[in-house]
C-alpha cells in the first residue's frame, strides 16, 4: 500500500465540509434563529488558505505512512482540534458587537461535520499505529490532550463568547444538580438491578423451569419503548402516592423519581441477569469438581471460584447496562425524573439548540466514559492468572 | 420435526397483531375507564390525531428509515469485506461498535441543530443509528464464514458476483437479520421520543398527556406503542425462526 486511502478521504471530507457548510453562526440572542457564515466569509481568505494547507499536509502525509508520519499526522490533528474552537472564539471576541451584549457565535454544521472527520482519522490513524507498529493507546493520548487544552481554554475564559459556554455560564449550578441526579439515576439503576439480577441469574441456574419464562419476560420488557414504559408506570405510581401517606412522604408520585427509576431498573434487568447466567454457567466443570474434592463448602465454592471466574463477562454486561441506563435516563427527563435529558428537551422546546447541546454532548461524553472504563476493568480481570 | 414447527401457527405474532389493530380502531370507545383515570378533565381521549393516522406515520418513519438503513448497512458492510473496501474495514467496525454507545436521545436531539424540526430530522437520526447493528452484523456474519467454505465455492469457480449472492449472503443470513431486528425495535422506541422534535408519532398522545398532565393521552400512547413493538419484535421472531429452519434444509 503506498498510500492510506482512509486518511486521505478523511482528510478530504473534512476540507469539503469546513469549505461548504456554514462554518459558525451569528445570533443576536440565543434564541433568534441564526445567520449561518460560511469559513472564507468568517476567516477572510489568507485563515482560509492556511486551513486549506494543513489539510493538504495532512492529507500528504498519508503518502508511504510510516510511524512518523503517522505520529506526525496525530500531532496535526491535536493542534487542529484545539485551535479550531479557539479561532472561532477570538473571531467572536472581536467581532461581535459591543453594544449586543446577549448577541453570540455559535459553532455550525461544518464546524461540527469537520470536528468528526478529524475524530475519525484520529480513530484510524492510532488504530493503524497499534496494529502496524505496537504502539497502543494513541487515541486516548489525543482524546486527553484535547480535553486538556480545551479545559484550560475553557478556564481562560479565552472561549467565552462561544454560544455553547455561554449556555453553560448560565447555569452551572444546574447543570451540576442535573449532572448529579443524571448519575445518581442511571447508578442507582445498575446497583439495585446487579443485586437482583444475580439473584435471578443464580435462581435460573438452579431451576430449569424457571429459565424460559424468566427470560422471556426480561425480554418482553426490553422490548417496550421507554417513553411508553414510563408512561404506563404513571398510572399505578399515582394511584399508589394518592392512597398512601408514606409513599406523598417520600416524594413518590406519578412523576418524578420513582417511575424512571422503576423503569431503569426494569431495562438494566435483561443485560445483567444474561450476562451473569451465561458467566455462571461457562464455568468449567472440572474446576468446580475440583473445588469440591478440596473439600470446600457451597458457599466458599461460589464465593472463591465461580464468582472470581464469571467476573469479565458479569462486568461485561455491566457496561452494556450502565450505557444503557445512561441513555435512558435523558429520556427520565420527560416524566420530571431531572437529568442532562433536562436541558435537551428544554432546548427542543424553546429552539435554543446551544440548550439541547448542553444536555445532548455530555449525555454521549457519559456513555462512552462508562464505555471505555468498564472495557479497562474486564481486560484487567481477564489479566488476572487463571488455573 | 423442522417442517412440523415452520408449519406452526405463530400465535405470539398474530394475538399481538390482532391486539394492536383491535386496540387502535376501538381506543376512541373506551371513554369510562379514561375518565375513571382522568376523572378532572373534559377530553379524555387524545383526538388531534386519529390513532390510526397516528401508527400510520409511526410506522411509516420506523419502515421507511429502517430500509434505508438495512439497505445502506448491508452495502457498507459488505463493501468494507471486499478487496475494494477492506482499508475501511477497521475504521467502520470501530465505529459500528463505538457509535452503539451513544445514546439515541442524543443523536435525535443533535440532529435538530442541522436540520431543524420534523419528518426529516427524525429520519436521519433514525437512519443513522440504525444503521450501526445493521454494518456490525452483516461484517459479524461475512467473517463468520468459514474460510474453506469461501475457497471451496472460488475452487468451484465461481465469479465473486456468484461467490456473494449463493454463498456468502445466504450464510450471513441469520446474523444479519438479527442487526436488522435491533436497529428496528431501537427506532420503534425513538421515533416515539422523536415526538419531541416535530416528527407525528404514537409519542404525540403521550407528550401532549406529559405537557396538560392528562394521564388518559398518555395511557393511550404508551399501550399503543408498547403493542407495536411487541409485534415487530414477535414477527421478526417469526420470520427469523423460518430463515434458521430454511438454513438447515427443508
Amino acid at each position: 500500500m503506498t498510500y492510506n486511502r482512509v486518511i486521505l478521504t478523511m482528510t478530504g471530507l473534512a476540507l469539503a465540509a469546513a469549505l461548504l457548510l456554514n462554518f459558525i453562526t451569528f445570533q443576536p440572542n440565543r434564541i433568534a434563529p441564526g445567520q449561518e457564515i460560511s469559513l472564507l466569509t468568517a476567516a477572510g481568505l489568507p485563515a482560509t488558505l492556511l486551513l486549506m494547507a494543513l489539510l493538504g499536509l495532512m492529507a500528504a502525509l498519508s503518502w508511504r505512512p510510516s510511524r512518523d508520519r503517522y505520529l506526525t499526522l496525530l500531532l496535526l490533528t491535536t493542534l487542529t482540534l484545539i485551535g479550531l474552537p479557539l479561532a472561532v472564539a477570538s473571531y467572536a471576541h472581536q467581532h461581535l458587537p459591543a453594544d449586543m451584549p446577549y448577541a453570540r457565535v455559535g459553532l455550525g454544521s461544518g464546524f461540527w461535520c469537520m470536528g468528526v472527520f478529524l475524530a475519525l482519522l484520529v480513530v484510524e490513524t492510532s488504530q493503524r499505529l497499534a496494529q502496524q507498529y505496537r504502539l497502543v493507546g494513541m487515541q486516548w493520548l489525543v482524546t486527553a490532550a484535547t480535553v486538556i487544552g480545551l479545559w484550560l481554554l475553557g478556564h481562560s475564559g479565552a472561549l467565552d463568547r462561544l454560544s455553547l459556554l455561554q449556555e453553560y455560564s448560565q447555569r452551572q449550578a444546574k447543570f451540576a444538580a442535573e449532572l448529579q441526579t443524571h448519575l445518581l439515576l442511571a447508578g442507582a439503576a445498575v446497583l439495585i438491578a446487579l443485586l437482583c439480577g444475580i439473584v435471578l441469574a443464580i435462581a435460573a441456574q438452579a431451576s430449569v423451569r424457571l429459565r424460559q419464562p424468566l427470560f422471556q419476560l426480561l425480554n418482553l420488557l426490553q422490548t417496550i419503548p421507554s417513553l411508553a414504559l414510563f408512561g404506563l408506570l404513571m398510572v399505578p405510581l399515582s394511584y399508589l402516592a394518592a392512597h398512601s401517606p408514606l409513599l406523598q412522604a417520600l416524594n413518590v408520585r406519578g412523576i418524578g423519581w420513582a417511575p424512571a427509576l422503576i423503569a431503569l431498573v426494569g431495562y438494566s434487568l435483561l443485560p445483567i441477569t444474561r450476562n451473569t447466567f451465561v458467566a455462571l454457567q461457562e464455568v468449567p466443570a472440572q474446576v468446580l469438581d475440583a473445588a469440591r474434592g478440596m473439600g470446600m463448602a457451597p458457599m466458599q465454592i461460589f464465593l472463591a471460584v465461580r464468582l472470581p471466574l464469571a467476573l469479565p463477562v458479569i462486568i461485561e454486561g455491566i457496561r452494556i447496562t450502565l450505557i444503557q441506563a445512561i441513555g435512558l435516563t435523558s429520556v427520565a427527563a420527560l416524566i420530571g425524573a431531572g437529568g442532562l435529558g433536562t436541558f435537551i428537551f428544554q432546548g427542543l422546546g424553546q429552539a435554543a439548540m446551544d440548550l439541547v447541546l448542553l444536555g445532548a454532548i455530555p449525555t454521549i461524553v457519559l456513555a462512552l466514559l462508562a464505555d471505555v472504563l468498564l472495557g479497562l476493568l474486564t481486560r484487567l480481570c481477564h489479566r488476572e492468572p487463571t488455573p | 420435526m423442522t417442517t412440523a414447527s415452520t408449519r406452526q401457527w405463530p400465535v405470539a405474532l398474530l394475538l399481538s397483531l390482532t391486539l394492536l389493530l383491535l386496540v387502535t380502531l376501538s381506543l376512541p370507545h373506551w371513554h369510562g375507564l379514561f375518565h375513571w383515570l382522568q376523572p378532572d378533565s373534559k377530553q379524555v381521549i387524545y383526538n388531534r390525531d386519529g390513532f390510526f393516522t397516528l401508527l400510520g406515520s409511526h410506522l411509516l418513519l420506523v419502515l421507511s428509515s429502517g430500509l434505508a438503513a438495512s439497505l445502506t448497512g448491508i452495502g457498507l458492510g459488505l463493501w468494507v469485506t471486499r478487496d475494494s473496501g477492506r482499508d475501511f474495514l477497521p475504521l467502520v467496525s470501530t465505529l459500528a461498535s463505538v457509535g452503539q454507545t451513544f445514546p439515541p436521545v442524543a443523536v435525535l436531539a443533535l440532529a435538530v441543530p442541522a436540520l431543524g424540526f420534523g419528518f426529516k430530522p427524525a429520519f436521519f437520526s433514525l437512519l443513522l443509528y440504525g444503521l450501526l447493528p445493521v454494518v456490525r452484523n452483516t461484517i459479524a456474519g461475512i467473517q463468520g464464514i468459514a474460510p474453506a467454505v469461501q475457497e471451496a465455492a472460488q475452487a468451484m469457480g465461481m465469479t465473486p458476483w456468484q461467490q456473494l449472492w449463493q454463498v456468502e449472503l445466504p450464510m450471513a443470513a441469520s446474523v444479519i437479520m438479527a442487526g436488522v431486528r435491533t436497529s428496528l425495535i431501537i427506532n420503534v422506541a425513538t421515533a416515539t421520543i422523536g415526538s419531541t422534535i416535530g416528527a407525528r408519532t404514537l409519542g404525540d398522545p403521550i407528550i401532549a398527556g406529559l405537557i396538560n398532565f392528562n394521564l388518559a393521552y398518555v395511557v393511550q400512547g404508551a399501550l399503543l406503542v408498547g403493542l407495536l413493538a411487541i409485534s415487530l419484535d414477535s414477527l421478526f421472531d417469526y420470520l427469523g425462526r423460518r430463515l434458521y429452519s430454511a438454513a438447515e434444509g427443508h
